[in-house]
C-alpha cells in the first residue's frame, strides 16, 4: 500500500470561484482534501468601526457595501432595525416598494450566483447570458434609484423617492421576459448532463447538522428544512403576499442549485402581487434633518432574508447621532468559515470553488 | 396585538431557572441579564430544554466610559419563532469570557474575532490568531479608545504630488469664485 504525501494547496486569495478575494488552505493528499481552513482579511475596510464615526444616514454609504451581490438588504435591515429603536412607522407604499426592491435584489443576485455556479463548473455560456439578463435588472434599480449597484434607496422611514413614471410597466416586462429566460436556462444549465453529475452528491450539508452549524436560507431549505425569515418572522407586507418557500432533500450543490431555481420564480410571483396591490400615499416618513437626527438610546436586532439566507443587524444607540455600535451577521459568515471547513475534508480539489458558490460565499461580508 | 403569552413563558423559565433578571422586549423578542460565569449554562439549557437550536449572532459592545464590555447572545427557536437575547457584561481591564464553542460550533469564528477585534480572550479557544487582520501590532481596534484618524496619519505616508495636501473646498471656491459650504462643520456636535 503506497501512503501518499500530504500537500498544502492555497485556493485564492485571488476570486476562488467569483465569489470574492478569500483563501482557503488546503491539505490534500492526491485530489482529495484531507482537512480545510479558511483566511480572510483581503477585504477588510473596517466598515463597522467606521460607521460609529459617521451619522445615522451616511452610514448608508458604507453598509451597502459590506458584500458586492447584495447591498439592498445590506440597507432594509439596517433601516429597519434603526426604524425600531426610533419606533418610525414606514408608510404602506413604501413597505410594498421595498418587497420589490428586495425581490429585484434576490433576482440579480440569483444571475450572478448562477455565473458563478456554472462558471465553476466549466460551462461558460450561462456566464455570458446571465450576467447579460442581470442587466435588465440593474437597467431597473438605475430607473429607481440613479444607481446600478448600490442604491442606498432605503432609508429609515421609507425609501429615498418614488416610483418613476412607467417604472411599473417596465419591471412587470422584465420579469415576463426573465420567465421565459429561466426555460432556457434550464435547458443550458440544470438538464446539462455534466452539470448534474457535478452537483448530486457533492458538498453535502447534514440535515442534522445543518441547524447547530448556523447554515441559513436555499443552503439549509436544501437540507429539506423549511425556514424563511419572510415566512418565520414576517416584515414589511410579506405576509400579504402569496408565495411558496421551496425545499428539496439531499443537502448537496444540486439540491442548492434546484431551491435557488425555484426561489427566482417564487420572487417573480412576488413582485407582479406587490405592484398590483401597491396603495398610492406617501412613500417616506422624513426624518427632519438627516444630520443632527438622534436616534434614542438602546439595542435592536433586525434580519431579513436575503438571496444567501438570514442577514442580521445588531444596532446599538447611546442616544446621539451617530451609531454607537453596528455588528452586521451575514450568511457567509458561517457558510464560509465552520461549515465550509467541516464539508470540505473528502471532497476533490476540482469541487472547492464548485462547492464555495454553492454556500453563498461572500468574503467581505466575513470580514467587513 | 399579541397578549404574548409565549415570550412570558419563556422569560419566566429561563429567569426562575437561573434567578436572574430579564424582560420582554415585544413580540418574539425577550432578553435576560447574567452573570458571565452563567451565561454558558443558560445558553446550554436554552438550546437542550427549551429548543433554542440556532444561534443566530454573537456581538461585543464596548461601554468605555462604565469601563465594560457587553456581550450579547443571539439565539432563535426555529418552531416557536422566538428570539432570546442572552445579556452579560464582563471588566474592561480583564476582559476574559468562557468559551461557548463547544456548544456551537460556529461561535468559534465569533470568539476568534472578538479576541483580535477587542481583545477579549477566551480560554480554551482553538484558532490562529489572526483572523481578519494581520501582524497586527496596536491596541484591539474595534476599542472605542482606538483612533483611526491618529492611526492613518502615523502609518500611511501622502501619495507623491499631494503633499501640500489642499484642502479640496478652499480650492474649489478659489476656482468657482463662490463659497462652498462646509456641511459637515455646520452640522457637528463638537
Amino acid at each position: 500500500m503506497v501512503r501518499e504525501k500530504e500537500t498544502t494547496l492555497y485556493i485564492g486569495p485571488q476570486h476562488p470561484g467569483i465569489t470574492g478575494n478569500m483563501m482557503v488552505k488546503l491539505k490534500v493528499q492526491g485530489d482529495t482534501v484531507v482537512s480545510a481552513a479558511t483566511h480572510v482579511g483581503y477585504l477588510h475596510r473596517a466598515f463597522e468601526k467606521l460607521i460609529e464615526r459617521r451619522n445615522w444616514i451616511q452610514a448608508f454609504t458604507l453598509l451597502c457595501r459590506f458584500c458586492v451581490p447584495e447591498p439592498d438588504p445590506m440597507e432594509l435591515t439596517y433601516a429597519r432595525a434603526v426604524e425600531e429603536l426610533d419606533n418610525r412607522e414606514v408608510p404602506e407604499r413604501a413597505k410594498y416598494i421595498r418587497v420589490i426592491v428586495m425581490e429585484l435584489a434576490r433576482m440579480q443576485s440569483f444571475m450572478l450566483w448562477y455565473a458563478g455556479q456554472s462558471g465553476s463548473a466549466g460551462l461558460y455560456l450561462t456566464p455570458q447570458w446571465s450576467v447579460g439578463d442581470r442587466n435588465y435588472i440593474l437597467d431597473l434599480f438605475e430607473d429607481l434609484t440613479g444607481g446600478r449597484i448600490y442604491h442606498m434607496y432605503i432609508w429609515p422611514g421609507g425609501v429615498r423617492r418614488d416610483l418613476p413614471e412607467g417604472w411599473t410597466d417596465k419591471t412587470l416586462r422584465t420579469m415576463d421576459y426573465i420567465e421565459k429566460r429561466l426555460d432556457e436556462y434550464n435547458k443550458i444549465l440544470f438538464d446539462n448532463t455534466i452539470f448534474q453529475k457535478r452537483a448530486q452528491g457533492v458538498g453535502i450539508v447534514p440535515k442534522d447538522k445543518a441547524i447547530e452549524w448556523g447554515v441559513v436560507g436555499p443552503v439549509l431549505r436544501g437540507t429539506g428544512i423549511k425556514s424563511d425569515v419572510r415566512i418565520d418572522e414576517p416584515y414589511e407586507v410579506y405576509d400579504k403576499i402569496d408565495f411558496d418557500v421551496p425545499t428539496q432533500e439531499g443537502g448537496d450543490i444540486w439540491a442548492r442549485a434546484l431551491v435557488r431555481k425555484e426561489e427566482v420564480r417564487q420572487s417573480i410571483r412576488i413582485i407582479r402581487q406587490a405592484i398590483a396591490d401597491m396603495p398610492g400615499g406617501a412613500y417616506y416618513n422624513k426624518v427632519s434633518n438627516p444630520m443632527k437626527w438622534t436616534v434614542p438610546a438602546g439595542q435592536a436586532w433586525a434580519k431579513t432574508e436575503s438571496v444567501r439566507g438570514e442577514i442580521g443587524f445588531h444596532v446599538t444607540s447611546d442616544g446621539g447621532n451617530k451609531p454607537y455600535r453596528v455588528h452586521v451577521k451575514g450568511a457567509a459568515y458561517t457558510h464560509g468559515v465552520t461549515v465550509l471547513e467541516k464539508i470540505l475534508p473528502g471532497q476533490n480539489i476540482a469541487d472547492v470553488s464548485f462547492i464555495l458558490n454553492s454556500l453563498g460565499v461572500c468574503p467581505p461580508e466575513i470580514e467587513r | 396585538m399579541t397578549d404574548l403569552v409565549k415570550e412570558n413563558i419563556l422569560l419566566n423559565a429561563v429567569t426562575s431557572a437561573f434567578k436572574i433578571e430579564g424582560k420582554v422586549i415585544r413580540d418574539r423578542r425577550v432578553e435576560v441579564h447574567a452573570d458571565k460565569n452563567t451565561v454558558s449554562s443558560i445558553l446550554l439549557f436554552a438550546k437542550k430544554q427549551l429548543g433554542y437550536i440556532h444561534m443566530n449572532h454573537m456581538t461585543c459592545i464596548d461601554w468605555i466610559e462604565q469601563g465594560e464590555f457587553e456581550l450579547v447572545y443571539t439565539i432563535y427557536h426555529p418552531v416557536d419563532k422566538l428570539t432570546l437575547f442572552v445579556k452579560t457584561r464582563i471588566d474592561r481591564e480583564i476582559p476574559v469570557m468562557e468559551n461557548i464553542d463547544t456548544i456551537w460550533d460556529h461561535a468559534n469564528t465569533y470568539e476568534r474575532e472578538m479576541r483580535e477585534m477587542f481583545g477579549i480572550e477566551f480560554p480554551g479557544l482553538v484558532g490562529e490568531h489572526d483572523f481578519i487582520l494581520e501582524d497586527w501590532d496596536q491596541i484591539p481596534p474595534m476599542r472605542k479608545e482606538f483612533d483611526t484618524h491618529k492611526y492613518a496619519a502615523e502609518t500611511f505616508y501622502t501619495r507623491p504630488g499631494r503633499e501640500d495636501a489642499k484642502d479640496v473646498r478652499e480650492e474649489l471656491s478659489k476656482r468657482s469664485g463662490t463659497v462652498v459650504p462646509d456641511f459637515a462643520k455646520k452640522y457637528s456636535r463638537e
